[in-house]
């Protein structure tokens, strides 16, 4: 500190006593560094630096900040700066501090970083592109602090000029907002590490943006950071361009086209990425609009189309551009007719959306039962047990595919996938492999079933044993105890009962009882899968000829894809052996060489099921013998030289087969299974002999897992579809042991999924995820069940108010309200002015419904206009026999002639004449607006031409789209708003018809409230109110159909029509509280609803009652007698049949 | 065929079934229709198209007509003259008229004469009249046969002024089809309880295959396969179709077939293009023949 120029002592020193006068921190700031620095600059810098320091802390009230931070960074940057640059830095800080001390602060405290990266003569460039951030204003001045602040990281992977441009582009952000420049700052020190060498291009891009739509910057920063990153380095810069010359033509959404690119350009092929990009700019080139729309669209044209395919699409789309930007973007979005032929055309894979119809009648047809095709992803949503999404299955009323197909070359091919796979999938429900019934004989084996033990059984068994040991105990209390004083308790004699008679265990289905015979239970379900398996496809072979040639390549596909024999352990390969002998294999079987023996048997086994004439027993048979083999088999790690080749079998040993008709001795069997460890594993002392499967503590063995699924059979649940099917099979009839089954509980079901090996669920106790899937999956299953359970779409009363049932008569005296008499069939006379009607009209809704249903039918639509076109001709047709009219009819002449000749009296009339046939038609709707009609029905239930699916390919990817973005919500349809739409389509062609037509609903509670409501009066003319009302269609309450019609007889008699219709449209039986009584007597209700249609007839209108009531047919015998009615057998027949209907009654 | 077949042509009473028309009965109907005949009780078949009920009839007068002349010594020949059975078949249609089934005067040179009807000539005759698709015809023809079905069995006609007792091998056959669940055409009910009724359906698929090898010739293995295929189709009825695949449609694809077309094709024009015009169901039973044939 010792110096000897004045001068220069003078500069250190004032500044030494200036600086005193600031806060202390200064001064103790600058000694610190005044110490450090003296000794490594020349006495003349040291002396500016120090007048540097002062001038900083002078300049304004608050400088002596950033006169601290400049002594503070001093030091450190003076190490890195030559002495010129050096006081060149100090006097940039001083002139920063004249515009803010915040900016010289800042500046300072980022200077000892920044000039690790920065060369010196950048320094001045440096500090003005920050200031240049700086605007006077608070906000401004935070920016270009936070952007001194950055610098050093950003020059991490920045160069000097990229940071400039970074420097511009926020500088332009920053005229529009602070903070979006603010976050764009964040959002680049984050971005530019990860996408070195393409900054300077996204900087490009970025300010491009910033000053055409300012707002989208952040939207870019946000997907770059998103999508930018995956994508490789190659394909960076073309995406960047692209977006910008994008950009600059006026599309605004950059931060899309990188997000599409990006996503696009990851899925494909990377040798293909060049070409795409390439592709997208040549459509750039003629139509920018279309352009990011085609880069959106890629990934779901490659579903379709390989890549060189998609080339001649995009090729004939460029044309297509060429006329003008709105062809090209709806043909990029594949909106397009042409484009969306161009791409069948071009596509070789088959959507199922698009061959449901077909196959949904094709399975219709193989099984003569209503099989509904969905896509498997929707039983996987369900989370009742099925897990994949992609393979097929069934659960025994619906069949489950892939929505898409595109495993060959050609649409043949692909449709022959879908083909196999419903055909094997159906083959279960077929050949009745949901029939399972546990005692029913095999016809090809000795029945085992009935002599194993099933595991519940034995528990019970050991339960009253223990419980008769209990007893006994006691018992000799019980015999000698007359005069005990001590009563035996309750618990006792139940136990003494219990030993008495073992309580017969219960199960849901029979294939649950079935599985319980098995310690292993996963090993039994992998063998029974495969025998049954093989089963069906031994079926389809014979009765199907025609499929195999496509089934036989599916197979091969499948076997090509199998795992190695040799890579598994000894159990799993020989359950491999089994499956691939199953898909066909022959030739080169490898098997263990110690189990060639145990393969020979199971080989037999699968031969013998694979015959035509087995049934689902015969396949359980065999697949309690092949698990007796396979369960002794330890699941040994082998090595390859453990495996020979198996021998072919020989081809003529018919003979052997019927020799010993068991391929094992059945005794054999019985006795494992007699030793075999319960499933919990609490006993196993008594059968040390017997291996243990799961036992760790033997070297090489491994933990049995199940052999990946065969992809054509896909994921097949026996347990679970006897369960869902037994509902429906009930319903039919076909099953008619369990007539009478008992409601299912929740405990019992949980029961059956914690011992079905199909559930896949984690044992593991305790654990709170599986426990919480467990029960989600319970809860689910517990729903699909109800919503199976016939018991349950019984009609469900609504709110009920007090109705006075033994009441006499009511009077209407409201306006508005009318009283009908009620026939009482048992009396056999009229209660006079019981029932009262409550005529209201009903409310407005909205107007979109009947626009939607006109549109999403237009198909229906053009057909029943046509129908109805028919009709008028025939009201034109030539009239005969008539006692005057255009000319004489040649044939009734002639006969009235002979007639005079011979002496008969002839027939006058002899005239024929045309168009007097008018056509006066008034006609009723009365709907049922029962609480019933609430029920929803599937969706998946279509009627077999889909009406859902416009042909139409714009329509068509509309409706795809709305599909796949509603993504997997159930869309799901009630009865009622069925009704609604076929309502919707009449009134359409009525309209064109010209006939007198009114709309009525009808619904209430009790005999006091039967609502009827006014859609559209038989007077009143269409108007934009009646599409509104439809809308409001909706369920209520009960069904008393009697006092309804009464009312609309009322109403069409006012009507002067030459034929007057009354068309009731109903989903079910007439019941309301009181129109019963107690349900006993349900035909109180038909007969007096039958007794309104004779008056109808009588007033000389023609009932006709269309119902979808599935139980129709019994009631409507009684109630219909002589009456014309028709029983839908699908509800979504409505809107197709109630046109037709309406023809033909009214012609 | 080896020799050619001349036409031949007789009046309508005079048409007897004399070889032997092929018929597989699926329960007692040959039985039940014995019966009814010996105590003269009409019979009313009932069943969709393409299921034996013409076939039935055929084959009934045949049977009957070869029981005619006494089987046994002491019994007496159903129409006591030990001739065969005329058959005469009517198929009714919507213009049929009581006059077209009883008959009318025609104009000729020297005036009028009276020409009986088809019904007139069986119930002279003594033959089965047998009304194909009764619902089909005009209601007033229901009215002409109700004293011929019951114990009056008598035929007025209007025109002459005369009641024709029926001769004694005289019965009264009709058939009609119960369609699809419409009532709008249906047989009132003073008409068919004049009838016995004979239900008929599609024959089980060993018969059905029967039928088929025997009236087309095809080989046994074809004709399982069509059966087969009929019963497929049939699983449509209600979904698509309005009426199952009749067994003639089949064994017109087993001709077919027999004469060298491909199965496949056979069934297309026989089967799938007859029985619908949707193409969607076309399609869908072109899947099903795809199935089945190779």
């Amino acid at each position: 500190m010792t110096g000897s120029d004045n001068s220069q002592q003078s500069a250190v020193e004032l500044a030494r006593q200036e600086l005193a006068q600031f806060p202390a921190p200064v001064l103790q700031r600058y000694e610190d560094a005044l110490e450090k620095l003296t000794g490594r600059l020349a006495e003349e810098t040291c002396q500016q630096w120090a007048y540097e320091g002062l001038e900083i802390a002078r300049k304004t009230v608050r400088s002596w900040e950033a006169a601290a931070e400049y002594f503070d960074a001093s030091v450190a940057v003076q190490r890195q700066l030559p002495s010129g640059q050096f006081l060149k830095w100090a006097k940039t800080g001083t002139s920063l501090c004249a515009d803010s001390p915040s900016l010289s602060v800042a500046y300072f405290k980022s200077s000892p970083k920044a000039m690790l990266r920065l060369r010196p003569r950048y320094i001045d460039d440096w500090a003005n592109v920050c200031r240049a951030l700086y605007r006077g204003t608070w906000k401004s001045s935070a920016l270009s602090c936070r952007l001194f602040e950055a610098t050093p990281e950003l020059l991490e992977t920045l160069s000097f000029e990229e940071f400039c441009h970074f420097g511009e582009f926020l500088e332009i952000l920053s005229r529009r907002s602070y903070d979006q420049a603010g976050d764009a700052l964040s959002a680049g020190i984050d971005l530019f590490p990860k996408i070195t060498g393409d900054v300077d291009r996204f900087i490009g891009l970025a300010q491009i943006v910033a000053e055409k739509s300012w707002r989208e910057t952040a939207v870019l920063f946000d997907s770059a950071t998103a999508s930018l990153i995956e994508l490789g380095t190659t394909h960076r810069a073309p995406l960047i361009g692209l977006a910008r010359r994008l950009v600059i033509t006026g599309v605004s959404d950059a931060a899309g086209i990188l997000k599409d690119g990006a996503n696009t350009v990851n899925r494909v092929p990377s040798e293909t990425r060049d070409r795409l990009l390439e592709m997208t700019d040549s459509i750039a080139a003629v139509s920018a609009p279309a352009a990011p729309e085609f880069l959106r669209i890629v990934p779901d044209v490659l579903e379709r189309v390989t890549f060189d395919q998609m080339g001649k699409w995009q090729s004939e789309g460029i044309q297509i551009a060429r006329d003008s930007d709105e062809a090209a973007v709806a043909y990029f979005r594949l909106e397009s007719p042409r484009s969306q032929e161009m791409l069948d055309s071009l596509s070789s894979s088959i959507e199922l959306n698009r061959v449901h119809d077909v196959i949904q009648m094709y399975c219709l047809a193989l099984t003569g039962r209503s099989i509904d095709v969905q896509a498997a992803q929707q039983l996987a949503d369900k989370n009742i047990g099925w897990f994949q999404g992609e393979l097929p299955t069934t659960e025994g009323t619906t069949i489950y595919m892939p929505s898409v197909i595109n495993r060959y070359t050609t649409k043949e091919e692909n449709f022959g996938f879908f083909k196999v796979i419903s055909t094997h999938q159906v083959g279960h429900i077929e050949f009745g492999s949901f029939i399972f019934d546990f005692n029913l004989p095999s016809g090809m084996f000795d029945d085992l079933r009935p002599r194993l033990p099933g595991a519940k059984e034995l528990r019970a068994a050991k339960a009253a044993e223990e419980a008769a040991q209990a007893a006994k105990k006691k018992s000799p209390v019980v015999i000698f105890g007359n005069e005990t004083p001590i009563e035996p308790g309750p618990a006792e004699s139940e136990a003494t009962l219990e030993s008495v008679e073992i309580k017969k265990p219960e199960f849901l289905t029979d294939m649950s009882r079935f599985f319980d015979l098995f310690a292993e239970r996963r090993l039994a379900l992998d063998v029974f899968t495969v025998l049954e398996s093989s089963r069906i496809d031994g079926h389809v072979a014979a009765l199907y000829p025609g499929i195999m040639k496509m089934y036989n390549v599916v197979r091969a596909a499948a076997l090509e894809v199998r795992p190695d024999v040799t890579d598994l352990p000894a159990r799993e390969a020989l359950v491999e052996f089994m499956i691939r002998v199953s898909l066909g294999q022959v030739d080169d079987m490898l098997v263990p060489s110690e189990h060639k023996e145990a393969a020979r048997k199971v080989r037999r086994l699968i031969r013998m099921v694979t015959s035509v004439e087995t049934t689902v027993e015969d396949a359980a048979e065999a697949a309690i013998r092949a698990y007796s083999i396979l369960v002794d088999i330890k699941n040994d790690e082998l090595d390859d030289d453990d495996f020979e080749q198996l021998e072919p079998e020989e081809e003529n040993d018919e003979s052997g087969e019927s020799d010993d008709e068991d391929v094992i001795d059945a005794e054999d069997v019985i006795r494992q299974f007699m030793g075999q460890s319960s499933p919990d594993g609490e006993s196993d002392d008594e059968n040390d002999d017997v291996p243990r499967d799961n036992d760790p503590g033997e070297e090489g063995e491994q933990d049995y897992s199940s052999p990946q699924d065969v992809d054509y059979r896909g994921e097949f649940k026996p347990e679970l579809s006897q369960l869902l099917s037994q509902m429906q099979l009930m319903e039919s009839g076909e099953l008619s042991e369990g007539g009478e089954m008992e409601p299912i509980t929740q405990e019992q079901l949980e029961e059956m999924m914690k011992n079905a090996p199909e559930m896949e669920l984690d044992q593991t106790e305790g654990d709170e995820n599986a426990d919480k899937q467990v029960s989600e999956m319970l809860e689910n299953l517990m729903k699909e069940l109800q919503k199976r359970d016939p018991e349950n779409q019984q009609f469900q009363p609504g709110p009920m108010q007090h109705v006075d049932e033994d009441g006499g008569p009511l009077s209407a005296t409201e306006p508005d309200t009318f009283t009908y008499p009620e026939w009482d069939f048992r009396a056999n006379e009229y209660k006079p002015n019981w029932c009262m009607i409550h005529e209201k009209i009903m409310s407005d809704g909205e107007p979109h419904f009947f626009r939607e249903t006109l549109a999403e039918n237009s198909s229906l639509v053009a057909q029943i206009k046509k129908q109805f076109e028919l009709v008028i001709p025939e009201m034109y047709r030539k009239q005969k026999r008539l006692e005057d009219g255009e000319e004489f009819d040649l044939d009734a002449v002639l006969e009235a002639l002979i007639d005079l000749r011979v002496g008969v009296t002839p027939d006058e009339k002899l005239f024929w004449r045309r168009n007097k046939n008018e056509r006066s038609v008034a006609v009723a709707f009365l709907l049922d607006l029962s609480a019933s009609t609430a029920e929803a029905i599937d969706e998946a239930k279509k009627p077999s031409d889909d009406w859902g699916a416009p042909d139409d390919p714009v329509e068509y990817m509309v409706w795809l789209r709305s599909r796949r973005s509603e993504g997997l919500r159930r869309t799901y349809k009630r009865i009622v708003d069925v009704e609604k739409e076929g309502i919707t389509l009449l009134v359409n062609s009525l309209e064109e018809l010209g006939d007198t037509y009114g709309i009525f609903g009808f619904s209430g509670y009790g005999r006091e409230n039967v609502e009827f409501y006014t859609i559209k009066d038989l007077d009143e003319k269409f108007t934009e109110k009646v599409p509104r009302r439809i809308d409001r269609i909706a369920p209520l309450h009960a069904t008393r159909m009697g006092p309804a019609i009464r009312h609309t007889i009322a109403k069409l008699e006012e009507v002067e029509a030459r034929s007057r219709f009354l068309f009731l449209i109903s989903d079910g039986r007439p019941q309301d509280r009181g129109y019963s009584r107690e349900g006993v007597e349900k035909e109180y209700a038909v007969h007096d609803t039958r007794q309104s249609l004779i008056e109808a007839r009588q007033a000389g209108i023609t009932p006709f009652c269309l119902t979808v009531d599935k139980a129709g047919h019994d009631y409507m015998k009684t109630m219909m007698d002589d009456f014309s009615y028709e029983v839908l057998p699908d509800i979504s027949l409505l809107p197709k049949r109630l046109p037709q209907l309406y023809r033909n009654l009214t012609t | 065929m080896a020799t050619k077949q001349e036409y031949s042509q007789r009046n309508v009473e005079e048409y007897f079934v004399t070889d032997e028309p092929f018929y597989v009965p699926t329960s007692d109907e040959i039985e039940i229709f014995e019966s009814a005949y010996r105590q003269r009780v009409p019979i009313l078949l009932k069943g969709p198209t393409g299921t034996g009920k013409t076939r039935f009839v055929e084959h009934m007068a045949w049977r009957l007509s070869e029981g005619l002349s006494p089987r046994s010594p002491g019994e007496a020949s159903l129409n006591g003259k030990g001739e065969r059975l005329p058959l005469v078949t009517v198929a009714c249609h919507e213009d049929l008229t009581a006059s077209d089934l009883v008959g009318r005067y025609l104009l000729d040179a020297e005036g009028t004469r009276w020409i009986d009807g088809p019904l007139t000539r069986a119930v002279k005759a003594g033959g089965i009249c047998y009304l194909d698709e009764i619902v089909e015809a005009r209601k007033d023809t229901t009215v002409i046969i109700h004293p011929l079905t019951d114990h009056r069995r008598t035929l007025t006609i209007d025109k002459l002024g005369t009641v024709i007792n029926a001769a004694d091998g005289f019965l009264l056959v009709v058939s009609y089809n119960p369609g699809y669940q419409n009532a709008l055409k249906d047989l009132k009910h003073s008409t068919r309880q004049r009838f016995i009724a004979l239900e008929f359906d599609f024959p089980d698929e060993e018969r059905e295959a029967i039928i088929i090898a025997h009236e087309s010739g095809c080989d046994p293995d074809i004709a399982a396969q069509l059966a087969r295929l009929g019963v497929k189709i049939r699983n449509l009825r209600e979904h698509g179709l309005e009426e199952g695949a009749s067994t003639r449609m089949l064994i017109y694809a087993g001709r077919l077939i027999k004469e060298g077309v491909s199965h496949r094709r056979a069934c297309q024009v026989s089967v799938t293009w007859g029985i619908t015009d949707d193409p969607q169901v076309q399609r869908s039973i072109d899947e099903v023949v795809t199935s089945i044939f190779a």
